[in-house]
C-alpha cells in the first residue's frame, strides 16, 4: 500500500518531504512543473550521469564521422585537382555534424535510461499530480504506518491525503 | 493591443513601456483547460481550410512533381548553364524558415529568457516542417528522386563513391542531422505535456498520449533528468544551426562561380536565415492569435516587441552583409565578377527585384524602431510578409542568376522558372501550412510546463 499528499503549494510539500525525511521515509515527488532548483535547495544537489553519456556520445560521434570519411576515401581513391586524398577540413566538418548527431541520440538515450522511460507499468498515483497539484508519495508502507504519515502530511499542509493501492 | 505603462525616463521625459510578460495570472488548471480546448474545439471552417490546403497541395504540389518525374527535368527552366533554379532557392529558403524555430528554443533556453516559453514550441513544429519541405525540395531537384541512396557511401558496382570534401555531402550530414536533432528536440519537450493531456483528454487522444508520452510520471528524478538533458540538447543545437545554414551557404561559396564565390557568404546566410526564421515564426504567431483568441493570452504584445527587436538587429547586420557582397565583388574588379554585378544590379528584371529586396529586407524592417509597430498585429503581419518575400528575392538573386552569368559570354543563359517549378513553388507553401494545421490540433502547440513555470510556482510563503 501506498500514501500520497496532494499540495497546492510546492512550499509546504517540500515542507512535508523534510518531515519525512527525518522520520526516516524515502518519498517520491510528483509535479506539473520542474521544481529542480528548490528540491536541490531543501536536499542538497543531486548527481547526474547524463553528462558523461553526452561526452561519450559526441566523442563516438566524431570518431564515426572521422572514420567514415578517411575510411572512404582510402578505401575508394578519388583523386581531385589535386588535392590531397585525406583532407583534414572536409572530414572536420563531417565530424561535427556527427559529433553532434551521435552527441543529441545518446543523450536521448541515456535521459530514457535514467527516468525510467517507457515504462507503462505504473500511472501517475493522481491525476491532479499531473495537472495542478504537487504529490508525495511514500510506498510500501504498512497499514499501521499509515495513520502516522496522513498525521504528517495533514500537519504540514497537505491539502489531500490519499490512500493509493498497487496496481 | 498592447497595455502600456509610463515610467520616467533621463530628463524627465516619460517613456512608456510594455508591462513585463507575466502569466501569474493564470492558474495551471486553466492553462490545461485552455489548451486543450484549443486543441479538440475545432470548427467547421477549420476542416475546409484544411480540406482546401490538401486539395491545393495534390494540385499544385503532388501533381506537377508526378508529371515532372514522368516527363523529364525538361519540363523546368532548366538549361545550361543554370541547372540549379528555384527548387534550390526554395531548399535555401525553406532551411532559413527553419532556423528560428529550434534557435529560439535552444538559445533562450540556455539563457534563461522567460518569454520564450510561450512560443517556443510553436516555433519548434515550424522548423519540423520547414524541413520536411526542405528534404522534399531535394528529391524535387534530384529529377530521379528514387535514387538518393546513390549518396550513401557504401560499396557498389557503379564505382561512383561517396565524396566528402564536397560541400553537398557536408550539407546532406548537416540537414540530416539538424531534422534528427529538431525532432528529438520537440519530441523530447512534449512528453510531460502529453502526459498532462492525457490526464484530461478522452478516446483516441487518450491512447496516443498515453503510448507518446512513454509513461511519464512527474516525478522529481524523470524533471532532473529532464532538465540535463535539454540543457545538453540545446547546447548541441545552438551550434548546429550556425553550422547548418554556413554549410549551405558553401555549397555556393566553395565553387568559383562569379556570384558565389564569397568569403562573406556564411555569416551572410546565417543573418538571412535567422531573419527569415524569426519573421515565420511571427507571422505564424500572429495567424494564430487572429484566429484562436484564446492563444492572446499566452501570446502577448511583450512577445511581438521582443521578436520586432530581434527583427530588426537581424535586418541591420543582413544589410551589412548585404552591402559587403557587393563591395568585395566591386573590390575584386575581375571582368566576370562586375558582369555578375551588372546583371543583378543595372539589368532589368533583376535590377527591379534587387530594389524590391532591399525595399523589403532593410527598409520595411526599419519601422521596427517604433515601438507602436512593434505592438500592431497588422502592422507585425506585412512587415513579415515583406522580410519573407525579400529573403525569398535574395536566395533567387543568387542561386539561379549567379549561373547565368557564368564565365564567358557563350556560356550566358537567362533563367526563368515554368509553370511547373512556379506551382510546386506555391504548393509547397500550401502543404507547409496543411502539416502545422493538423498538426497543432493533435499536438499541443503551446508548452505546457513551461507556460505554468511562467505563471510561477505556487508557494504558501511566497517567493
Amino acid at each position: 500500500m501506498d500514501i500520497l499528499g496532494l499540495f497546492k503549494h510546492a512550499d509546504t510539500m517540500l515542507d512535508a518531504a523534510k518531515r519525512l525525511e527525518s522520520a526516516g521515509y524515502a518519498f517520491t515527488v510528483f509535479s506539473p512543473v520542474p521544481l529542480v532548483h528548490e528540491i536541490d535547495h531543501a536536499f542538497g544537489e543531486r548527481k547526474s550521469y547524463i553528462k558523461y553519456f553526452t561526452f561519450f556520445g559526441g566523442l563516438s560521434g566524431f570518431f564515426t564521422g572521422t572514420l567514415l570519411a578517411l575510411g572512404t576515401a582510402a578505401l575508394y581513391v578519388l583523386p581531385r585537382g589535386g588535392r590531397p586524398i585525406f583532407f583534414i577540413t572536409p572530414t572536420l566538418i563531417i565530424s561535427y555534424e556527427t559529433t553532434i548527431l551521435f552527441g543529441v541520440g545518446i543523450t536521448l538515450l541515456s535521459f530514457f535510461l535514467f527516468a525510467g522511460l517507457p515504462s507503462f507499468k505504473k500511472d501517475v498515483p493522481s491525476p491532479e499530480a499531473a495537472i495542478d497539484s504537487f504529490g508525495l508519495l511514500v510506498d510500501d508502507i504498512r497499514e499501521d504506518e499509515f495513520v502516522k504519515l496522513e498525521k504528517i502530511l495533514k500537519e504540514s499542509g497537505a491539502d489531500e491525503v490519499k490512500r493509493v493501492e498497487e496496481e | 493591443m498592447a497595455n502600456q505603462k509610463s515610467s520616467v525616463g533621463i530628463r524627465g521625459m516619460e517613456i512608456k513601456t510594455l508591462p513585463k510578460h507575466d502569466q501569474s495570472h493564470i492558474s495551471y488548471r486553466e492553462i490545461n483547460e485552455d489548451i486543450l480546448r484549443f486543441m479538440t474545439q475545432t470548427g467547421p471552417g477549420y476542416y475546409i481550410v484544411l480540406g482546401a490546403l490538401f486539395l491545393l497541395t495534390i494540385l499544385l504540389y503532388a501533381l506537377p512533381w508526378a508529371y515532372q518525374i514522368y516527363t523529364g527535368q525538361g519540363v523546368t527552366g532548366l538549361n545550361v548553364p543554370v541547372f540549379w533554379g528555384v527548387y534550390l532557392v526554395n531548399f535555401v529558403f525553406w532551411v532559413g524558415v527553419a532556423h528560428a524555430g529550434t534557435l529560439i528554443s535552444a538559445m533562450l533556453y540556455i539563457t534563461e529568457t522567460p518569454w520564450r516559453r510561450a512560443i517556443a514550441r510553436g516555433a519548434e513544429t515550424m522548423t519540423l516542417f520547414a524541413l520536411v519541405i526542405v528534404t522534399f525540395f531535394v528529391f524535387i531537384h534530384m529529377g530521379r528522386p528514387w535514387n538518393f541512396y546513390w549518396s550513401f557511401p557504401y560499396p557498389n558496382t557503379r564505382q561512383l563513391w561517396t565524396s566528402f570534401q564536397s560541400p553537398l555531402m557536408f550539407d546532406v550530414f548537416a540537414i540530416g542531422t539538424y531534422f534528427t536533432s529538431s525532432v528529438i528536440f520537440l519530441y523530447f519537450g512534449m512528453i510531460p505535456d502529453l502526459a498532462s493531456l492525457r490526464q484530461s483528454s478522452t478516446g483516441w487522444r487518450k491512447s496516443l498520449y498515453r503510448v507518446m508520452s512513454l509513461g511519464w510520471r512527474g516525478t522529481d528524478r524523470q524533471w532532473h533528468m529532464h532538465g540535463k538533458a535539454c540543457m545538453f540538447f540545446s547546447s548541441f543545437i545552438m551550434p548546429l544551426v550556425v553550422s547548418v545554414h554556413s554549410i549551405v551557404s558553401w555549397d555556393f561559396a566553395l565553387s568559383v562561380v562569379p556570384g558565389y564565390s564569397k568569403t562573406v557568404f556564411a555569416p551572410y546566410f546565417v543573418t538571412g536565415a535567422l531573419l527569415s526564421g524569426f519573421a515565420g515564426v511571427l507571422l505564424m504567431l500572429t495567424v494564430i492569435r487572429w484566429f484562436f483568441p484564446i492563444m492572446k493570452k499566452y501570446v502577448t504584445a511583450y512577445h511581438f516587441d521582443r521578436i520586432g527587436i530581434i527583427i530588426l538587429v537581424l535586418s541591420l547586420t543582413w544589410s551589412y552583409c548585404t552591402l559587403m557582397e557587393v563591395v568585395t565583388g566591386l573590390y575584386a574588379n575581375t571582368s566576370q565578377e562586375l558582369e555578375h554585378l551588372k546583371f543583378k544590379l543595372l539589368t532589368p528584371p533583376y535590377s527591379y527585384l534587387f530594389v524590391l529586396m532591399i525595399f523589403s529586407n532593410t527598409l520595411v524592417p526599419l519601422s521596427l524602431m517604433i515601438r507602436k509597430i512593434r505592438s500592431c498585429e497588422i502592422g507585425m503581419f506585412f512587415i513579415c510578409i515583406f522580410v519573407l518575400i525579400g529573403m525569398w528575392l535574395e536566395r533567387y538573386l543568387i542561386v539561379p542568376n549567379s549561373l547565368s552569368r557564368k564565365f564567358l559570354p557563350w556560356m550566358w543563359h537567362d533563367y526563368f522558372p515554368s509553370w511547373v517549378e512556379v506551382s510546386i513553388t506555391v504548393g509547397a507553401v500550401c502543404f507547409f501550412i496543411f502539416m502545422f494545421m493538423a498538426f497543432i490540433k493533435i499536438f499541443p502547440v503551446v508548452s505546457l510546463f513551461e507556460v505554468k513555470e511562467d505563471a510561477g510556482i505556487p508557494m504558501k510563503k511566497g517567493h
